[in-house]
């Protein structure tokens, strides 16, 4: 494992990359929520991107899963050019995104909203495979086997966030982007849900994660991107962007001078 | 969802099926009973048709009179033509597929009410639109041939017909592509974000409902011998399509079937004596249903088949629609 020590990294750097953003921008009438942001994600490890609400982040999340088109700007996701292409297309291709709001399916069980997962993603390519099976695997695997056949709505909160990684791993996705899941959960919901996030990248997933839990991202991370205003600020270790001058200040606001790091 | 959950209710039909059958064997000649078996399987078969797209998908359409019309009209100019009635179904269906199609490809992308309000328009202007092409005869409607099969056979064959969709409806329920319109009914952007084609699904889904209706139009046709477009195109065609699901039950198969059943009786008994009526029992019917048990009856005689078989009966959410067989049902 090489953490990239540069602090900037162009699509070039990394040819083998499951994700590429190039110069992505996304306007909202006037608004620029995403501001020219090129940048590689390595194969196989856990990518952070932080920084202050309205950043942008989630709306690279909806550019790259395909529920809006950049304005300008290309995304290649694992040796397609995936711009433009439909949600569907883009989770069948091995691309899959969970929601910072979960949205089970309230009606189904845990367990059927986990075989939609299996059934239609990327793993459904494989002909005569068993959603059912493949379905409850990835329960156990979440730790929610025990509530398979409860209906979703009975979940709390940090099970239902579970219940939305897994309903996204059973696409059997190589990408997988993940919008805040330890947000609203208590501390020790975040310690099980950040060895939930290491299992999934020890299976050789590739992660992507929005993550306001800074302790937890610094933790994870073995890259993080900083956002700010739609432009990517900062891109490096956990120790390089915390003592970055400008992420620094675009969380605590510009001149302060004084703030530890440990 | 799965096999194993739906066979233990789907006998149940099939056996009530088949026991329907020798009915015109007992009374050949009951020709009250035999028009009330045609009508209501003919509407038993609709409202299962309709409730593939409206209860599984949750596109609640006001506008399955164009299907019927259409499958009524084509049935009816292909019979005027010299064609055998029974050979113009199949055409029929495909008549109203098709226009399923092309009216549900710009209209499903709209969103509950909105796509609702855009069927009563479609429905509406088939309804004018027929009224003013010569080809149906117009406002002066349309004599069919009076030589027609006798009414057993109209017996069967509407219980053929709401066979057909209750098998249909029950392998959409069980199937992969019926756990993609759960899906898609619940949440569409998250069923897209799961791989779930949801635009050609639901379109999938109408023209499925759109084929067995506008063959259930061509039934109705021939049995009738006379068409108006006022009778086959009317908003009440509709209208009866989303009471008999929503009486019975959104998005079970059972429901469709109690809810037919119970809509046509209503009306066949209310109608001769009190004219009208029975729009008032279907109000009341329906504020009564959306109020205490919006699963409608389905949902009711499966709360009561709960209660008698285990004591606790509050596992049955509401929200188990969809994913609960009918099969608790009796």
């Amino acid at each position: 494992m090489t953490a990239p020590t540069r602090a900037w990294s162009s699509p070039a750097d990394f040819p083998s990359s499951p994700l590429v953003l190039n110069s992505v921008t996304k306007r909202f009438g006037g608004l620029v929520a995403v501001d020219e942001v090129s940048v590689a994600i390595e194969p196989g490890k856990i990518i952070g991107l932080i920084g202050p609400n309205g950043a942008g982040k989630t709306t690279i999340f909806s550019v790259v899963s395909g529920k809006c088109a950049p304005t300008r700007g290309r995304v290649t996701a694992l040796g397609h050019d995936i711009t433009g292409w439909p949600p569907h297309a883009i989770c069948r291709l091995g691309l899959c995104v969970t929601h910072q709001i979960v949205r089970p399916f309230t009606d189904l069980s845990v367990l059927e909203n986990v075989m939609v997962g299996a059934a239609f993603g990327g793993g459904a390519r494989v002909t005569g495979h068993d959603a059912r099976g493949e379905a409850f695997a990835v329960l156990e695997f979440a730790g929610l086997a025990a509530r398979a056949d409860q209906p979703a709505s009975a979940l709390t909160l940090a099970q239902r966030k579970r219940l939305e990684i897994a309903r996204a791993l059973a696409t059997k996705p190589s990408v997988l982007l993940l919008d805040e899941v330890l947000a609203g959960l208590t501390p020790s919901e975040v310690v099980q849900a950040v060895a939930l996030v290491r299992e999934i990248c020890a299976r050789g997933i590739t992660i992507l994660m929005i993550e306001h839990v800074m302790h937890a991202v610094m933790n994870l991370s073995h890259r993080v991107l900083v956002l700010n205003y739609g432009r990517l600020i900062a891109d490096g270790t956990p120790a390089e962007v915390t003592g970055d001058r400008e992420v620094i200040a675009a969380y605590l606001g510009a001149g302060t001078e004084e703030t530890s790091h440990d | 969802m799965t096999s194993a959950r739906t066979s233990r209710g789907a006998l149940g039909a099939p056996a009530l099926g088949v026991a329907l059958a020798f009915v015109p064997l007992a009374a050949p000649h009951n020709v009250t009973l035999l028009n009330l078996g045609f009508f209501t399987f003919l509407y038993v078969a609709q409202g299962l048709a309709w409730n593939i797209l409206g209860g599984f998908a949750g596109y609640v359409s006001f506008g399955y009179a164009a299907f019927f019309g259409l499958g009524a009209y084509t049935t009816a100019l292909l019979w005027l033509h010299g064609w055998t009635p029974v050979l113009t179904f199949p055409l029929a269906g495909l008549c109203a597929a098709v226009f399923s199609l092309i009216v549900g490809v710009p209209t499903l992308r709209l969103v509950g009410p909105y796509f609702s309000i855009a069927t009563i328009g479609v429905g509406e202007a088939m309804r004018i639109l027929m009224l003013n092409i010569g080809i149906t005869g117009g406002a002066s409607g349309l004599n069919l041939p009076t030589t027609v099969p006798s009414k057993t056979w109209f017996y069967l064959a509407a219980l053929v017909m709401a066979a057909v969709a209750y098998a249909i409806a029950t392998w959409v329920r069980g199937s992969r592509f019926g756990l993609g319109l759960a899906a898609l009914r619940m949440d569409p952007d998250a069923a897209e974000t799961l791989g779930v084609r949801t635009a050609l699904f639901k379109n999938v889904a109408h023209v499925i409902s759109a084929f067995l209706v506008g063959v259930c139009g061509g039934l109705f046709a021939t049995y009738f011998q006379y068409l108006h477009p006022d009778t086959v195109f009317s908003f009440t065609e509709s209208i009866s399509l989303v009471l008999i699901a929503l009486i019975g039950g959104l998005g079970t198969i059972w429901g469709p079937i109690l809810g037919a059943a119970v809509f046509y009786a209503v009306q066949d008994y209310l109608q001769t004596s009190y004219p009208n009526f029975h729009l008032m029992v279907y109000g009341v019917l329906l504020i009564v249903i959306l109020l205490f048990e919006p699963r409608g009856l389905a949902g009711l005689a499966a709360r009561i088949a709960g209660r008698r078989r285990a004591p606790a009966p509050a596992a049955d959410s509401p929200a188990t629609i969809a994913s609960k067989p009918a099969g608790n049902t009796p």
